[in-house]
């Protein structure tokens, strides 16, 4: 099997299982499962054997052509498809075992494990795609996945709220992602990864500020970062290993691997605005998460915070530092989601963390891989995400003053609400009496957690990855002298507060400690959280239904209007008596008219 | 020659035909039943051989396939009964028979009253429905246009649902005057060309080596914008659609939906656009401009405010005519070949939801989706089909919709910039009502209203009668969605060729 037939293989390996399970396993659940992790299993090791194979090229065929416009079904196989890919396969393979135990009873268990593939398929998608069309269509498909899975508890309200929440919102941002391929297509004539880095080392591309804007219009709403981010935290409503798979490590990390892939494109000063985008992200997401209640939002949050810093990273020109950042996260912060859902699972499905506590004793393993993320995250030195954060504040200090301060503070809360989450959940006494009898879940579900956590200690020596992926990791920004002192400095410092304030100001009582003692700050941050779903919601309550409404009417008299005019017309040339042109029929028109109006006034200011 | 022994386009309209005729001599019942099955698969399998066989088989003349001609006695007028396809009339050839198969199908295992006059009718329509994309003279287009199209008053008037009178004398107001303005275009061609022929392959080479001055192009393009965008619900002359689906019986809303319709924008794509060069240069701004804001933007809107389930249904197939239309205004071989793919796409989609909806009906007693809710849970296979059909219908990517909707917002992109901002707002909007209408049927809790009727009666998920027509709707829109250039090959051989040239070549 030569390398470009094991990539396709990669790729519709789980399309196959997926359509397998949908149309003969719908009742054989445990034969659709193990059919979903079979094919988790091949494509882990297709793309570790890609990944460190010496392949690198593609090969592509024609999919569509009318006229001059033509869209390939193509595969670019690069050293950054090569990290992302080994991500996606590694992460979704731990996702896929997590699930067995996890999904282990569902009822709707063959309908999840079909999800979980076909998101598999679309993810790989993205990752292989050698044109922006393609991954566009990938995108898409990435988004109805996850349309999917997050509805996977269809009898909840909340569920389907947020599952079409979630596709709406992504939709927004699409409109500009495919605004931005469109232009690109015209302004350059073609949209191929390779052809465009061609005309840019030719300098024959043509360089606008638009193009990469809208297609980080993609990103805004696939990485959920300002002012799209509304989505991510309802997306919780899904099964925890999806929010694991999709909402941490992979698909919203997607958009940051699309603004890695479209780099030649970019010019000063929309890098400018995409920095200032992740930047504002990274420190409004932290801030939203010390109000949070629900273990797996506030993960949510810190997710979006964490893209923040690689979108940041990317805006602020290194490929290397957002790729860098964007591997580790994967690693702790699927081991967090994974944690948490073992959790949830030992505690039957208690979701809320000051319910908890004393989890320590009663789940020690998931304890201490969890303590391993919570220090990966928070930037304990020789933990992954020491390195990759240290190497984005690095890079902050030397381009961009502001944005280094705003990162550092967000550093500081990220230290702050990691540690809150953590001291709650597993110190003190338990809070209630599901979580009295917790206890650790089985292999399927212990796994998982030691793979990620091995992965979140050792995944910042990148110098230790193997060759192939030296492509990105080259790229890595290093500080050196002055500067690596002063973020060493800062980065201990930052830690050090952050953790230390919240172990201290945090109790194991089963109270908000900031809600208590600080009841303004709580609800300024509170209200800052849900500010953006106000207003959203707003929009779409009051103007659009509104205004929906109001054509509909307008519609609907046009229609009688129309076909009265009709009616009338027919009667004439059939010669039906001319007694319809009366003028007293005239008076009833403008009467109506008239009335028409009144009301649609009314109903637009909002009286009826 | 080709290598199939026998005209397969002229069986597939004869066949149904001839059942028709035997109905109304008076089969028996018991022999309608199973003989319609014959009726409406014959079409189905012969859209399928000529798909495959297309490819590969010679294209005489101007890229027609499967060319025959038979007597009529007409030919003083330069009327003759010829069949034959190309690259544009195969997609809507091959949608014909599936369609119709699904609903021919759906209908005899409905078990509506007067089942035997029900299948007669539809069982003509089909007739009509296959020989009007078959055929490759004018003449006859039209008049398998008008064969399919009285089946559909009747089948409103008498097997409607609510307000069916007053939504059939509606639809045939409409539909009559839109064929009527069309029907004086297309004559006004004949006349004007000089060619005494109605044969499209004749015309255009009379057109290609005399063109019509620029005034006529111009006076007779607008009497087939007109007419056969009344026929395809072009905005403000949409009212009949949304009235006429949602009181059609549901066999008679997928054909007249999913492939009756297309009648309007294939003539545009096959005759007007062609011949009438100039004629669509002149008209293209105000087409697109009226079907971006109109079509996609209003009906977008208005759809988006529908409580009826099947109203919904209706609107938002007026709203993707829009789309159609903006390709038809580029003009272009990337626009137009959009507006091929998205006939097919959209045919098959919105028979699908059609379909679907009746499904609805049957469980929830109403189309009122405010009284629907966790239909999902009793109905799980029923409720994956009509998300399929959505995101379908909202153009995913994987479905044939996606491949319509693409190169036509790539090719106005050229055209105007500004409406093609308009036109993909459409794509947000169309998901907002698109999955709104899932959330409320399926997902969620069980409305009180829904309960009181899961009480009443036990909610079943599809039967076979239901699931068979609903996969193969399925099955086709995946296969062109994931396959596009099954079809995209042909489109743009048949769109690539200028017909200049093929004229100096002969």
């Amino acid at each position: 099997m030569n390398p470009n037939e094991t990539a396709l293989l990669v790729l519709l390996v789980p399309l196959a299982a997926a359509s397998v399970i949908t149309l003969f396993l719908g009742r054989r659940p445990g034969a659709a499962a193990a059919l979903s992790v079979a094919a988790a299993a091949f494509v882990a090791y297709g793309a570790l054997s890609l990944a460190f194979g010496s392949w690198r090229g593609g090969d592509s065929l024609q999919w569509i052509r009318f006229g001059d416009f033509s869209v390939s079904l193509g595969i670019k196989f690069d050293d950054l498809a090569a990290l992302m890919l080994s991500i996606v396969a590694v992460v979704g393979l731990c996702v896929h075992v997590f699930s067995l135990g996890y999904m282990g009873d569902d009822a709707g268990k063959s309908r999840y494990f079909g999800g979980l593939s076909i998101f598999m398929f679309s993810m790989i998608g993205i990752v292989l795609a050698d044109n922006l069309f393609m991954m566009f269509i990938f995108w898409e498909l990435v988004g109805f996945s996850s349309y999917f899975l997050i509805n996977h508890w269809r009898e909840r309200q909340s569920a389907a709220d947020a599952s079409k929440k979630a596709f709406i919102v992504n939709r927004v941002g699409d409109f500009g992602f495919i605004l931005g391929i469109i232009l690109c297509y015209w302004t350059n004539h073609t949209v191929n990864l390779d052809e465009l880095a061609r005309l840019h080392s030719t300098s024959a591309l043509a360089y606008s500020r638009l193009i990469p804007l809208l297609l980080f219009c993609g990103a805004v709403g696939k990485s959920a970062q300002l002012p799209l981010q509304v989505w991510l935290p309802d997306a919780m409503e899904g099964p925890t290993p999806v929010s694991a798979l999709i909402h941490a490590a992979t698909m919203v990390a997607a958009g940051i691997y699309m603004l890695c892939r479209i780099e030649v494109l970019m010019v000063a000063s929309s890098l400018n605005v995409i920095a200032w985008v992740g930047t504002l992200t990274a420190l409004y997401a932290a801030l939203c998460a010390l109000t949070q209640r629900d273990i797996k939002k506030v993960l949510a949050y810190s997710t979006l915070s964490q893209l923040g810093y690689m979108v940041a990273a990317f805006g602020l020109g290194s490929v290397g530092a957002a790729m860098f950042h964007l591997t580790t996260h994967a690693f702790f912060k699927a081991l967090l989601f994974l944690g948490s859902g073992s959790v949830i699972y030992g505690c039957h499905h208690e979701q809320d963390i000051f319910k908890m506590g004393g989890l320590r004793s009663r789940m020690p393993l998931t304890f201490w891989t969890f303590t391993v993320a919570v220090a990966a995250i928070t930037g304990v030195p020789f933990l992954a995400g020491f390195f990759s954060k240290d190497a984005i504040l690095a890079l902050s200090y030397e381009r961009n003053g502001a944005v280094f301060a705003v990162l550092a503070l967000t550093a500081v809360l990220t230290a702050f609400y990691m540690v809150r989450l953590w001291k709650i959940v597993f110190f003190g006494a338990p809070r209630s009496d599901a979580v009295s009898h917790a206890h650790e879940g089985g292999f399927s579900i212990t796994s998982p957690l030691v793979l990620l956590a091995v992965l979140s200690v050792v995944g910042g020596y990148w110098r230790a990855y193997p060759r192939g992926f030296a492509g990105v990791f080259s790229l890595i920004p290093e500080a050196e002298g002055a500067t690596h002192a002063v973020i060493l400095a800062t980065s201990l410092a930052v830690l050090a507060a952050g953790a230390g304030a919240a172990l201290g100001f945090y109790r194991t009582d089963g109270t908000d400690a900031l809600q208590a003692r600080f009841p303004s700050v709580y609800g300024m941050l509170t209200l800052l959280r849900t500010s953006f779903d106000t207003a959203y919601e707003y929009y779409v309550a009051k103007v659009q239904q509104r205004f929906a409404m109001v054509l509909n009417f307008i519609d609907i008299v046009g229609l009688a209007g129309v076909v009265v005019r009709g009616l009338a017309g027919a009667t004439e040339i059939v010669g039906f008596g001319l007694r319809s042109l009366h003028t007293g029929r005239l008076n009833n028109y403008v009467y109506w008219f008239l009335g028409g109006v009144v009301i649609l006034w009314a109903y637009a200011a909002g009286v009826l | 020659m080709t290598s199939i022994p026998f005209d397969p386009l002229l069986l597939s309209v004869a066949a149904p035909l001839a059942l028709a005729l035997a109905i109304a001599l008076g089969l028996p019942k018991r022999w309608v039943v199973k003989l319609a099955y014959v009726g409406f698969a014959i079409p189905a399998l012969m859209a399928l051989l000529v798909w495959w066989q297309f490819g590969g088989a010679p294209k005489e003349v101007h890229g027609y396939a499967f060319f025959t001609s038979y007597p009529t006695g007409l030919e003083h007028f330069g009327i003759g009964l010829k069949f034959g396809l190309n690259g544009i009339a195969l997609p809507l050839f091959v949608l014909a028979g599936v369609v119709g198969l699904a609903a021919g199908f759906y209908a005899i295992q409905s078990g509506a009253e007067r089942l035997k006059t029900y299948l007669l009718l539809l069982l003509v329509m089909q007739a009509g429905l296959m020989g009007m994309f078959a055929s490759v003279d004018v003449f006859f287009f039209y008049f398998f246009h008008e064969l399919a199209l009285i089946p559909t008053f009747i089948m409103v008037g008498i097997w409607g649902g609510r307000d069916r009178s007053y939504a059939a004398m509606t639809m045939t107001i409409y539909l009559t005057l839109g064929a009527m303005l069309s029907l004086l275009g297309l004559i006004a061609i004949y006349v004007k060309s000089g060619a005494n022929s109605f044969d499209i392959m004749v015309l255009r080479d009379a057109l290609a080596s005399r063109p019509l001055l620029e005034t006529a192009q111009t006076h007779i393009f607008g009497l087939l914008l007109f007419g056969f965008g009344i026929l395809v619900s072009l905005w403000p002359f949409h009212s009949w659609a949304p009235l006429g689906y949602g009181a059609a019986p549901s066999s008679a809303a997928m054909l007249h939906a999913g492939v009756l319709k297309k009648f309007g924008l294939y003539g545009l794509v096959q005759i007007a656009l062609p011949l009438l060069p100039l004629g669509a240069t002149h008209w293209g701004h105000g087409l697109a401009a009226v079907a971006a804001v109109g079509n996609v933007l209003v009906i977008g809107f208005v759809t988006m405010a529908q409580r009826d389930l099947k109203q919904m249904v209706g609107y938002s197939s007026v709203m993707h005519m829009g789309y159609a239309f903006l390709g038809i205004a580029v003009g272009s071989t990337m626009g137009v070949g959009g507006v091929v793919m998205l006939m097919v796409g959209h045919g098959l989609s919105v028979a699908l939801l059609f379909l679907l909806s009746t499904s609805i009906y049957h469980r929830t007693h109403t189309f009122d989706m405010d009284v629907m809710g966790g239909l999902a849970a009793k109905a799980p296979v029923l409720a994956a089909f009509f998300v399929a059909a959505t995101f379908a219908s909202i153009g995913l990517p994987g479905f044939a919709n996606f491949w319509g909707e693409l190169p036509i917002f790539v090719a106005l992109w050229n055209f105007s910039h500004v409406l093609t901002v308009v036109a993909l707002t459409g794509t947000v909007v169309s998901a907002v009502y698109g999955l709104r209408a899932a959330a409320r049927v399926f997902f969620g809790a069980q409305t009180q209203a829904f309960s009181s009727v899961c009480d009443s009666n036990p909610i079943l998920d599809l039967s076979w009668g239901e699931k068979l027509p609903a996969l193969v709707l399925v099955a086709a829109l995946l296969f062109v969605g994931l396959w596009p250039r099954s079809l995209s090959t042909g489109i743009n051989q048949a769109l690539s060729a200028p017909p200049a040239a093929v004229a100096s070549s002969r």
